[in-house]
């Protein structure tokens, strides 16, 4: 950085008449004064309205095709988003017990039936057993689909389910290993294993 | 389309899942040979495979042993085979379909006698194709000769009732119908509680039995 003439300064400080300085330094000072008549002055358009301006000027115009909306529109669904939810922990709290005893309680409501549907019933006297649950061709003869209850401890288990109309074979087990056929379902028929052991019978009607 | 990809790939393998798929781990695996070669003979017969899977995943299910297990999905394909035959004379211009072959299947796995099913078949309505179901029919059927009535009584009986228009689960409520007529205080043979039964249609009562309170919606297969 080059000294300033300690003459330009003072005259730049109103120390001393501007019209005394020489030549060169006249010139100098009246430079320095015209810019800062400038900077004085507020600009008629303001340097954001100008840059805003020229972007527009020179940005493209998008062309809008139903296929690009569509892609907008998937990514804005698909792109991972930060979502914020602030809760009261009492609000918290109360939306987790409601929840939970949503799941819990059983549904004791009306089941609506298609039309190739109906409910069966199943019922067995089994005093002292640990569980006792059905097993048939309507559940691909798999364990654990249908599993009897004893709320009371009668020894009296019960349940019902929803099943397509038609014939269902299916037989009680017993403590996980005990299969009994149903002694109340009146229709029976053999298992076909060749040891005389018989499947209950169920005819589900619409 | 990259959309329904995607449901075609998680779909197909639930939809076309092969009877031997179904069977590995469900059977032992000695036994899975000889089953699925009995799988594939009622396929090449254009049977019903369906009964034979449940046949042999029932068998699984209760720990028989591997000779029985095979023996016992044979049986049920000699039942099928039986069984096309019986819908084929008995009902010679319609089309045989896999559901009326597995309902026959299952009458004479009850033990009704062939001559007695085929003649309960040629009874039902002709065209239009498939024509009623067979099922509820052999049912009601084998329900009343479970309870002593004679052969004849019985298709007689259920002739009559389709007579006057009973179909369907409606057949079943004849045969509840005439139980419990057998079974009243003082007594009445088969014939008085068929004749009874008989003056009653076509307004035999409907066996309905009470709704429970919990039901649960489905135990499905794989549920």
């Amino acid at each position: 950085m080059t000294d300033m003439d300690p003459r330009l300064q003072e005259a730049l400080d109103g120390e001393r008449d501007p019209a005394t300085l020489p030549e060169g330094l006249r010139e100098a000072y009246a430079r320095f004064t015209a810019a800062a008549d400038l900077l004085r002055q507020p600009p008629a358009v303001s340097v954001a309205d100008r840059v805003m301006a020229e972007v527009r000027r020179t940005a493209p115009v998008p062309v809008v095709s139903p296929a690009g909306v569509a892609r907008r529109i998937a990514r804005w669904f698909t792109r991972p988003r930060a979502v914020t939810l602030r809760l009261r922990p009492a609000w918290t709290l109360a939306i987790a017990a409601a929840l939970a005893a949503v799941m819990l309680v059983p549904f004791r409501g009306p089941v609506t039936l298609g039309a190739e549907e109906g409910v069966a019933q199943f019922v067995g006297h089994f005093p002292g057993a640990r569980s006792v649950e059905v097993v048939g061709s309507f559940n691909d003869w798999r364990r654990g689909a249908l599993a009897l209850r004893d709320d009371d401890n009668d020894g009296i288990w019960h349940g019902a389910v929803v099943l397509p109309a038609g014939q269902h074979e299916y037989m009680f087990v017993v403590d996980g290993e005990r299969w009994v056929a149903d002694p109340l379902a009146g229709r029976y028929v053999d298992d076909g294993f060749g040891a005389g052991r018989q499947n209950a019978l169920l005819i589900v009607r619409p | 389309m990259k959309l329904l990809a995607a449901l075609l790939i998680v779909a197909a393998p639930v939809a076309a899942q092969s009877p031997h798929a179904r069977l590995e781990g469900r059977v032992p695996a000695a036994a899975l040979p000889g089953i699925d070669s009995l799988i594939e003979q009622a396929a090449a017969e254009s049977l019903p495979t369906e009964p034979l899977v449940q046949k042999a995943l029932e068998g699984g299910a209760k720990g028989i042993p591997v000779g029985r297990l095979v023996n016992g999905v044979r049986h049920g394909l000699v039942q099928l085979r039986d069984a096309r035959a019986i819908v084929s004379r008995a009902t010679p211009d319609r089309v045989t379909i896999d559901d009326d072959v597995a309902a026959v299947a299952a009458a004479l796995a009850r033990g009704l006698d062939p001559g007695m099913v085929e003649r309960l078949l040629a009874a039902a309505p002709p065209a239009p194709p498939p024509g009623e179901p067979p099922g509820p029919v052999l049912h009601a059927a084998a329900d009343l000769v479970a309870h002593g009535f004679p052969a004849d009584s019985v298709v007689d009986l259920l002739k009559t009732a389709r007579q006057e228009g009973l179909r369907g689960s409606r057949l079943l409520d004849v045969a509840v119908a005439a139980s419990h007529e057998l079974q009243r205080e003082g007594g009445r043979t088969p014939a008085e509680a068929l004749a009874r039964v008989r003056a009653m249609m076509p307004n035999v009562p409907v066996a309905t039995p009470p709704r429970p309170k919990v039901v649960t919606r489905r135990a499905g297969p794989g549920s």
